[in-house]
């Protein structure tokens, strides 16, 4: 039905009758605030927002100012990229469940080291009990080869979770250049690699001190433009610090700040933001606040827009693209009955994709319990196809677009996230903001309102703080790595870190410290190097942890 | 004279999630007690000093990504060091079968995400006044 | 707030009459080398079991060869950093180090959160290192009432350093100044008015003045006012020394633990009664 605007006047007589009906009917009426502090009202009309704003304010897709997708075709040209976190166990674990996924449908790799892999070290130097509990143990090149065996490096895109000193990205340019796939064919992902969402929030990727993992960061930036061109090396963060307890405007805000921050060091280095901007992706939470998450994003997908252009200097259409990977909260799920959690996955997937994710994570139901089951990551996977292929939600652009209330709730959040910003801007940007301790103050006072209000009933959780149910059923076990597999896997190892020349690792070694030393040198070439030549993933680390310092998190309660 | 409950709030293992440890720190401070807060990554060795010296009534282990796997250690090591009679409590992701397990090691209690704040508060309470009455009376 | 408790702990459970014995128990282990007793010991102090004057007099006389240093300073101006970089310069003299870490109790609750010690976990796994973290409770002047007990207890057990380090407000700290021997205040560049607000009360107690974050540019300004302003002060018998430090660079610690060595020199201690 085609509308036209209507008259002033008769809208305000409408619009009065409405107020004084909803008064008399609503009885007591209740107060409602989203996680972000914005209040919502009952209804939107064309005072809050109307069409006439369209052009300036919306744009067409893949046009400034972008508010409803980066590219003209969006979903219904090539749907988001179904990338599932996968890790587990040994390099043959991983390798068997990702060609599993894959004949599932899956379009990509993204592959989660081990929790020792996270904090710096190989197999050999940390608690047997911890190995691939959570992600694949992978400490050299050889190892990536086996857990990529049979992938297509040339055709499949391949997500590294992967944060300062990149050694998995290392592993798998070797791996690449052994199978003779040029690196200019890679397409994929340094993903998370933003340190200071490690360093203020999620402290198992924090492994150097700041001022390193910033030159590591822009080294590996200006390597991956220069060398493996369709690769994006720089993953900003806003899962860590919405997962922290961040409401979402703030985890947008400090996600933008980082990417000015990073922007800006990158420029300082002599890096032309139009190469490095368009490589430049975005890692994102989704809540289950389902109108929140969608205005989040779409007010990012302008402010960034116009970030790029003017703050930063872009001047190519490329380089204002707001691109990011989505992944469903952990943090919504609850242990209490756990097939709950696939309702709230599927809701947390659709404001993703309203909201115009290039790609997409969705958790499986028993995250909350343990590291994922192959039946709750089949269900996962099953849910984003039923929302592609059964409800047809790729079928039209941005079909929120327009909504009164979802275009009142993105100018609103747009505000709220740039208000945050100036607070971070006004101590000298975020580095700065980090290292003080602002942001990790802020995050954890939004943490604890969270807490308050679930104590207080005030948020309810179905099945923790109503509708509990007294039998819920008992968690499935955690799925754990075979003990004998991955014994044989460390004794592997070490038969094979014995066989190495050891005159060719110190040189190797000595080189890589040298690099980290040297203010002219690219780290991120040595690291490659070092890759190629047989070091570890934990000698790396352990390498640039003596030249930049251990990273230390700043702990504050 | 009052007696203050110490509490200990720590991370054992490679995780490094600490909203969790962050909130239960801050609830146990606000109900009156003493907290020693820990960043994550803490050795075992290191735990069991820490205890001794500080004389903590309750041990907190905070555990997401399966940290709770090398709790077990931590209890033998605190054994050796003659702190078996300290409780040890764990809070996070922890499947069912392996809380019993721990429970079977000698941990005293785990609690489970969407356990209620009051919950925990209370029953650390009692137990750092069991730890410090059976510590302090013979 | 839902899960607050309003005002501190209201259960009380006196403490039975045979405390004082049993801390007398503890001491002698403690003073025996063990350190689980010594912990005990610092607990029942702590809780208020009574320090006789005849143990006092008995520690007094063990802890003559010990130095109780009190490091105290406003917030922010990096006592724990300096703390950390002290134990370290002690122990490289080799020295034996007990630390009393003190944090502000909440006037509100009761409760507190006792972070000190983490922010010295460079040392806190040396074995001649023993911290301990303590809450104000509640007393005013920056220690806890048995802080001085506590601290005399550990010199008794024959540490060689005792360092108190103490909730600064920036105000007179009258109470360190009877638990220990030496007092350091550290004080951030660039303090600006705070400075004047220190000279007050803290250039009184004073023996060393830090100035912390050496490497930055206004620290060299804030030593100079703080030398000038000793200067003008009329009690000139105890010479106050300020020591610009960098502790993450390890710049000035040398000098400041020769500055305390010199002030007060090993086997030599304060009595009872002494300033």
């Amino acid at each position: 039905m085609n509308r036209s605007v209507e008259m002033p006047a008769l809208d305000a007589a409408a619009a009065q009758q409405w107020q004084r009906e909803y008064d008399a009917q609503i009885g007591k009426d209740r107060a409602t605030v989203n996680r972000s502090g914005i209040p919502v009202k009952a209804l939107y009309t064309p005072a809050d927002w109307d069409g006439t704003r369209h052009l300036h304010d919306l744009g067409y897709p893949g046009q400034p100012p972008f508010t409803r997708g980066i590219y003209p075709t969006m979903h219904r040209g090539r749907t988001w990229t179904q990338r599932q976190l996968i890790g587990l166990g040994t390099p043959t674990d991983y390798n068997l469940r990702l060609t599993d996924l894959l004949s599932q449908g899956i379009s990509a790799v993204s592959l989660i080291p081990c929790n020792s892999v996270f904090r710096g070290y190989d197999m050999d130097e940390t608690h047997a009990e911890l190995l691939g509990t959570c992600g694949t143990v992978i400490n050299h090149a050889g190892h990536m080869d086996e857990a990529l065996a049979g992938v297509d490096l040339a055709r499949v895109s391949c997500a590294m979770n992967d944060p300062s000193p990149f050694t998995l990205f290392a592993f798998l340019l070797v791996t690449a250049k052994r199978r003779g796939v040029p690196w200019t064919q890679l397409t994929g992902t340094s993903n998370q690699s933003d340190y200071l969402s490690h360093f203020v929030a999620n402290h198992m990727f924090y492994r150097l001190a700041n001022a390193g993992a910033r030159r590591v960061l822009v080294d590996q930036i200006a390597f991956a433009i220069e060398h493996v061109p369709r690769w994006n090396p720089m993953s900003v963060v806003g899962q860590h610090t919405q997962q922290a307890g961040a409401t979402p405007a703030e985890a947008a805000a400090f996600t933008l700040s980082t990417a000015i921050q990073n922007a800006e060091d990158c420029i300082a280095r002599g890096l032309d933001p139009d190469r490095f901007l368009p490589r430049f992706t975005f890692f994102f939470d989704i809540s289950v606040s389902f109108f929140e998450e969608i205005a989040k994003f779409r007010a990012m997908r302008r402010l960034w827009g116009r970030i790029a252009r003017e703050r930063l200097g872009a001047g190519t259409p490329q380089a204002w693209r707001f691109k990011f990977h989505g992944q469903t909260s952990g943090a919504d799920l609850t242990r209490q009955q756990p097939l709950n959690n696939v309702a709230r996955v599927t809701i947390q997937a659709m404001a993703g994709i309203f909201g115009g994710l290039q790609s997409l994570h969705t958790d499986a139901y028993d995250e909350a319990v343990s590291c994922p089951t192959e039946a709750g990551a089949r269900i996962a996977i099953a849910t984003q196809n039923i929302l592609k292929e059964e409800s047809h939600l790729t079928d039209v652009i941005d079909p929120l677009g327009g909504s009164y209330y979802v275009e009142a709730m993105t100018d609103a959040m747009e505000a709220e996230i740039e208000r945050v910003m100036a607070r971070i801007d006004a101590v000298g940007g975020m580095y700065a903001a980090a290292e003080s301790g602002l942001v990790q103050r802020m995050i954890g006072e939004s943490a604890l309102c969270f807490q308050r209000q679930v104590d207080q009933g005030e948020q309810t959780i179905v099945g923790v703080n109503k509708y509990a149910a007294e039998d819920n059923a008992a968690s499935p076990a955690q799925p754990k790595p075979d003990p004998a597999a991955m014994a044989q896997h460390l004794t592997q190892f070490r038969r094979w870190k014995a066989l190495r020349d050891g005159a060719s690792v110190k040189r190797a070694l000595a080189a890589l410290a040298h690099a980290a030393e040297s203010p002219r040198d690219n780290v991120m070439a040595e690291i490659v190097r070092a890759a190629e030549a047989g070091i570890t993933h934990g000698e790396i680390c352990a390498c640039l942890r003596d030249v930049y310092g251990f990273g230390r998190p700043l702990v504050a309660v | 004279m009052t007696i203050i409950p110490k509490v200990l709030v720590t991370k054992i293992g490679l995780d490094g999630h600490d909203r969790g440890s962050r909130i239960v720190t801050a609830a146990l401070r606000d109900a009156g007690m003493e907290v020693i807060y820990t960043p994550p990554w803490q050795e075992i060795a290191s735990v069991v000093k820490l205890v001794l010296e500080e004389d903590v009534d309750v041990i907190g282990i905070s555990s997401l990504a399966t940290d709770h796997l090398i709790v077990p250690k931590l209890i033998e090591a605190l054994a050796a060091a003659g702190l078996a009679h300290k409780p040890v409590i764990v809070g996070g992701i922890v499947p069912d079968s392996d809380a019993r397990e721990l429970e079977a090691a000698g941990v005293a209690r785990v609690f489970h995400p969407g356990s209620a704040m009051q919950d925990i508060v209370t029953y650390i309470r009692a137990a750092a006044e069991r730890s410090r009455a059976a510590a302090y009376s013979e | 707030m839902c899960m607050a408790s309003a005002g501190r702990l209201s259960r009380s459970r006196p403490l039975p009459a045979t405390d004082h014995e049993r801390l007398a128990r503890a001491v002698a282990l403690a003073r025996s080398g063990d350190r689980a007793a010594l912990s005990c010991a610092l607990t029942l102090i702590e809780n208020g079991a009574l320090v006789s004057g005849e143990m006092s007099a008995e520690w007094q006389q063990a802890a003559l060869r010990c130095h109780r240093i009190g490091l105290t300073g406003a917030p922010g101006a990096g006592k724990s950093t300096l703390a950390s970089a002290l134990i370290g310069e002690f122990l490289r003299r080799g020295r034996s180090i007990a630390v009393l870490a003190v944090d502000p109790s909440s006037p509100i609750t009761g409760g507190a959160v006792l972070g000190d010690r983490v922010r010295m976990s460079a040392h806190a796994d040396d074995s001649r290192v023993f911290i301990r973290s303590m809450a104000s409770r509640g007393n005013p002047g920056g220690i806890a009432a048995t802080t001085g007990a506590s601290a005399l207890l550990l010199a008794a057990c024959r540490y060689d350093i005792v360092l108190i380090e103490t909730v600064g407000t920036g105000q007179s700290e009258v109470a360190i100044v009877r638990a220990a021997d030496s007092i350091i205040v550290a004080v951030p560049p660039d303090a600006g008015d705070e400075v004047q607000a220190l000279k007050a009360g803290v250039l009184e107690i004073a023996h060393v003045l830090v100035v912390t974050k050496s490497d930055l540019p206004a620290a060299e300004r804030t030593a100079n006012e703080l030398t000038a302003s000793l200067r003008l002060r009329a009690d000139r018998d105890r010479a106050v020394r300020v020591v610009p430090v960098c502790a993450p660079k390890n710049h000035g610690v040398q000098a400041l633990v020769d500055a305390l060595e010199t002030q007060r020199p090993r086997g030599t201690g304060k009595q009872d009664g002494d300033r």
